[in-house]
């Protein structure tokens, strides 16, 4: 054996590693598919989309035990439902299912139309605005604030949250961890707050009151539920319709056909999703020894799905680096697929899709104030009008 | 052309009612089938159900010659 490092043994997929990341990913799908990273207590990781779609959709081999995030997002206790396994996970899972149909988001398009309207409102009179800061990250706040029954006079805690549990969990777990243990803190009192009123018009109303097996839900499996879904609530969308105006700013052409032609819209937003997906990676544990392109992995060891990569696969999308607004069979991996598939999906897409009709109606052509501004993340991007 | 979604792989990710809202209909969790009586597929609206599929990420819906 040479002293050289074994490729891919230094992969990771948080915080600077996004910069390049997309030449990462070609070159790892290309000359180590399946390879071993050294990070985060070491796993493996899966860069072609036809192994990711494979073990996402095999719950048998692979488990979301301990955790589906790696590293964790500021807490050590499972979160329901995306880091428990069948045949438990279903009934966690369908409590919440009938509030995230098409038909349930249908009723909250007015209103997320009147919000994205309001703020984008405020960036055209601005002229020279942060569009991260007052309107992708305000906008998923407002919505899923009022759909949850976050009181308003907390929002301004929030952005601050997110940063730490999600944005430093890699560089600086402790920090992630206390943010984490303040927001725990926080829905454990206003679950208390919460408990003598007879409310179900809010999703904290509706949890208080739904039962699994006809047990209600115990104030550690409310916490749990309140836990993950502020964090994939607010920033997972706040990203996607951040990535999106960072892109448009770049492609004035592009920016203005969508103004033009609206319809076009949502294929446009499913483009945004593969490229520039806010879910970059999701973790499993195996549960049994599996081979993947020859390569044995053993129970036990962490495998890390880089949905990223899959969405820029070669084998599955014409020229897959290139944006393409009005791309065709646009299979991919931003939600994730099989039982753990995002359950916020259809919301998720109505807001970026309300955001970006919205903003796009309302704020005349922009470009970039800084060119050399990130794609990823929720930091500012601030735009000239 | 005949179609129908299989209810094990479905996962609710709702694209085909994008793509084919004639066809497919979503139950109250989510949960995609096809529509009473639009099991065989009319020429006009082939290609929407084709879409339908190949943008199903679970692969759930079935299409068939017959």
């Amino acid at each position: 054996m040479s002293g050289k490092t074994p490729l891919g043994s230094d992969f990771d997929f948080h915080g600077n590693a996004l910069d390049r990341i997309f030449e990462t990913y070609a070159h790892l799908r290309d000359k180590c598919p399946v390879g071993y990273s050294g990070k985060h207590g070491g796993f493996w990781f899966l860069t072609k989309s036809e192994d990711i779609f494979a073990a996402e959709q095999d719950h048998e081999r692979f488990s979301v035990t301990p955790s589906m995030l790696l590293p964790p997002f500021g807490t050590d206790v499972p979160l329901i439902p995306i880091d428990i396994d069948p045949p438990k996970h279903l009934a966690y899972r369908r409590i919440l299912l009938p509030l995230f149909t098409p038909q349930a988001v249908d009723k909250l398009e007015s209103g997320i139309r009147e919000v994205a309207r309001h703020l984008a409102k405020r960036v055209l009179d601005a002229r020279i605005a942060d569009v991260s800061h007052m309107f992708a990250r305000p906008l998923p706040t407002i919505v899923f604030g009022r759909l949850a029954g976050y009181p308003e006079k907390d929002w301004p805690k929030f952005d601050a949250w997110v940063d730490e549990i999600i944005y430093s969990r890699s560089a600086d777990p402790g920090r992630a961890h206390a943010a984490g243990r303040a927001v725990m803190e926080y829905f454990s009192d206003l679950l208390s707050s919460r408990k003598d009123l007879d409310r179900a018009d809010d999703i904290i109303g509706y949890l208080l009151n739904a039962k699994v097996d006809g047990i209600p839900l115990s104030h550690e499996e409310l916490l749990s539920y309140c836990y993950l879904l502020f964090l994939a609530g607010l920033d997972t969308t706040a990203w996607a319709i951040r990535a999106s105006l960072w892109y448009l700013g770049q492609n004035p052409r592009e920016q203005n056909r969508l103004r033009e032609n609206p319809e076009l819209i949502p294929a446009a937003a499913e483009e945004f999703l593969r490229t520039l997906s806010p879910v970059q990676a999701m973790a499993r544990t195996c549960k049994k020894d599996v081979t993947i392109r020859g390569q044995k992995i053993s129970a036990g060891q962490r495998v890390v799905l880089v949905f990223g990569s899959g969405n820029r696969d070669p084998e599955v999308y014409d020229q897959p680096d290139e944006i393409r607004i009005d791309r065709e069979d646009n299979r991919h991996l931003a939600f994730g697929v099989g039982i753990h598939r995002c359950l916020g999906s259809n919301l998720g897409r109505r807001e970026l899709v309300v955001a970006l009709q919205e903003f796009l109606s309302s704020v005349p052509e922009f470009t970039l104030a800084d060119p050399a501004e990130q794609w990823h993340g929720v930091g500012s991007l601030v735009i000239k009008i | 052309m005949k179609v129908s979604v299989d209810h094990d792989r479905c996962q609710g990710h709702a694209r085909c009612i994008v793509f084919a809202p004639t066809v497919f209909a979503i139950d109250g969790e989510g949960y995609a089938s096809v529509r009473e009586g639009c099991e065989q597929v009319s020429s006009q609206l082939q290609e929407s159900v084709r879409s339908a599929c190949s943008n199903c990420p679970e692969r759930a819906i079935l299409i068939s010659d017959d």
